[in-house]
């Protein structure tokens, strides 16, 4: 969960993403925020995001963006 | 029947009554076949295009579902002798069958609108190289179909849905009659919005009680989406014409000034037939996604088109953008020119081009002609020039000591990206690309002095409609000013009740005495109602 904020904090360092949960809906992050996201936890994680993980709803939260994570490192 | 005509008006207030009387679990029906009378009675001929559009979604729909199902049930069979390998075979295979449905769907919607769309435009093109090129004047003759009402709206509505079913996002529709009205809502078939299955069909299908508060608010909206239409939008077209057919003989004042009005026109047609769907549907209790969220204070191109249009927007940005951004290639790419040392061209990569395609194709969605696509490639060229010049336009604004939140600078962006707008909209109100530069050209070169008589007299602008079209602009300008701290209808709503009749006496006059009906008048004209 740390590596995922730090990771957030890269792209966007003024989030409280300890409490953000609307990171989409609110427009914190944009299309381009998203797409870099994907990016980094691909390289990082060695995960495959593929278009139908690509909803607001794994990208709203740092939490929500963990649990991403973790369902696709168990698949 | 137009949704600026008495006709739709009796329609609306028929149907209404009607549902609120029925019992709860028959509302939808009620819409359905208000729908479909309404989609018949525009255009019978066009019904088999939304029946075929409905069918074929709701048979794909079934399919990817039930094989699943079975999927889901053969797993649970045979969970203790399968291996990890196996299941993922397994699920692997389900998956390139319900792909398999999913393309061939998606290739008889999409293939249907873009034969109408663009087969007449193509043969054009093709007459005019053959005559060009080899003489040749055996002309292939044009085929005779207008494009039917809303079929780019309801196909993407429709090709979404589909989308989302095969990502298991939702489960489908099993009832067929509720799935076609979601398809053919009718306040929305004409241009939109494009909604979502999870936001919209849940409301069409749940009983509704009758609210005066729906009633009324609907209203107020619906007469303000009238404002916007026939006092702004219908006002300002003809002058809008009149100038881009003859730009040499008028000059860039007239053109620059032809330029704002568009900008004006468009959003008021637009977003007027949105306030007049969105009205219509709040009536029925349904709250339809929002379209527009004052564009005209954007402060980027990229935030501008957050805010207009912006159900056409995410689709292409949940459909097309991000699977491409995702796609394998293109992440290979980007990674290949990371290990090569280009760290930011290598991140932007996976962006830039899936936005080109985007682009390209938002382009051809509003229209068939090339200008359409260069419009959208100059939005493309300005998107990626704004974000790669993000960092010179930050120095330059800390050597002047500007504050990027200060209200000076946000003006300043406003209107920049305002004019930019304007700007691009010169391929939409010219034949071909190389008029639209030419009316550019004209703007900075042609300064002959502006005389207000030329306006009055020989455009379809007389002086008391320029005065009426000014001040219309600037209270909508001053009504989103406002709309900036929330919504307008409720503070309306929390006067005293005179005043909310006086606001909506005044409205409904302004619409009446005010709303253009001038010579060749065609208030069921929306530009968007064309797409």
């Amino acid at each position: 969960m740390d590596r995922i904020i730090e990771i957030l904090r890269e792209i966007h360092p003024e989030t409280d993403y300890e409490n953000e949960t609307h990171l989409i809906d609110n427009r914190i992050f944009d299309s381009f925020d998203v797409v870099t996201l994907v990016g980094e936890l691909m390289d990082e994680y060695d995960i495959e995001i593929t278009a139908e993980h690509m909803i607001p709803e794994n990208f709203n939260s740092a939490s929500a963006i963990y649990a991403l994570v973790q369902s696709l490192e168990e698949e | 029947m137009s949704f600026a005509s008495m006709g739709f008006a009796f329609f609306v207030t028929v149907v209404i009554v009607i549902f609120y009387i029925v019992p709860a679990k028959f509302q939808w029906v009620v819409l359905l076949a208000a729908s479909w009378y309404f989609y018949g009675y525009y255009s019978f001929n066009d019904l088999v295009y939304i029946i075929i559009t409905t069918v074929s979604a709701y048979v794909c729909a079934a399919l990817i579902e039930n094989a699943r199902i079975r999927q889901d049930a053969y797993l649970k069979d045979n969970a203790e002798t399968l291996s990890k390998e196996d299941r993922k075979e397994y699920k692997a295979r389900t998956k390139k069958h319900q792909r398999l449905f999913l393309i061939c769907t998606l290739v008889l919607n999409f293939g249907i609108l873009a034969y109408l769309k663009y087969a007449n435009i193509t043969i054009a093109y093709i007459n005019m190289y053959r005559l060009k090129w080899f003489g040749d004047t055996d002309f292939i003759p044009f085929i005779r179909v207008l494009l039917p009402l809303g079929i780019s709206f309801y196909t993407f509505q429709t090709m979404g849905y589909l989308i989302d079913i095969y990502y298991g996002k939702y489960a489908r529709e099993r009832n067929f009659l509720k799935f076609a009205l979601y398809v053919s809502f009718f306040p929305q078939i004409v241009q939109g919005p494009i909604s979502r299955f999870g936001q919209l069909a849940p409301q069409l299908y749940s009983p509704k009680k009758y609210d005066f508060n729906n009633i009324r608010s609907g209203f107020y909206r619906i007469m303000w989406g009238l404002f916007k239409k026939l006092v702004i939008a219908d006002r300002l077209a003809g002058y809008v014409t009149s100038v881009m057919s003859q730009k040499e003989y008028f000059g860039g004042f007239y053109i620059l000034l032809a330029v704002f009005f568009y900008s004006m026109q468009i959003y008021g047609d637009f977003s007027g037939g949105i306030d007049i769907a969105s009205g219509v549907a709040e009536m029925f209790g349904i709250r339809l996604t929002e379209n527009f969220e004052r564009p005209f204070f954007s402060k980027s191109i990229s935030e501008y088109w957050q805010r207009w249009h912006i159900t056409l927007g995410t689709w292409f940005k949940d459909y097309i953008f991000y699977p491409l951004s995702v796609n394998k290639k293109i992440l290979k790419l980007g990674k290949r020119l990371r290990e090569h040392g280009h760290e930011s061209l290598g991140k932007r990569i996976p962006i830039y081009i899936p936005m080109l395609f985007v682009w390209i194709l938002t382009g051809m969605w509003h229209g068939s002609e090339s200008r359409f696509v260069v419009w959208g490639l100059f939005n493309y060229v300005f998107i990626v020039l704004g974000t790669e010049l993000e960092g010179v336009s930050a120095r330059i604004t800390g050597r002047l000591r500007l504050r990027e939140s200060g209200t000076l600078m946000k003006s300043y962006r406003a209107f920049k990206t305002f004019w930019l707008m304007s700007f691009l909209r010169l391929f939409d109100i010219n034949q071909t690309p190389s008029d639209a530069f030419r009316a550019f050209r004209l703007i900075f070169t042609d300064w002959r002095t502006f005389d207000i008589v030329k306006v009055y007299e020989q455009l379809s602008l007389p002086q008391e409609d320029f005065i009426v079209a000014a001040a219309a602009i600037v209270i909508l300008f001053v009504f989103e000013l406002i709309q900036r701290k929330g919504s307008v209808r409720e503070r309306i709503f929390a006067m005293p009740v005179a005043c909310q009749w006086v606001i909506l006496s005044v409205l409904f006059v302004a619409v009446s005495v005010f709303g253009y009906y001038g010579p060749g008048y065609d208030a069921s004209a929306f530009i968007y109602g064309a797409f």
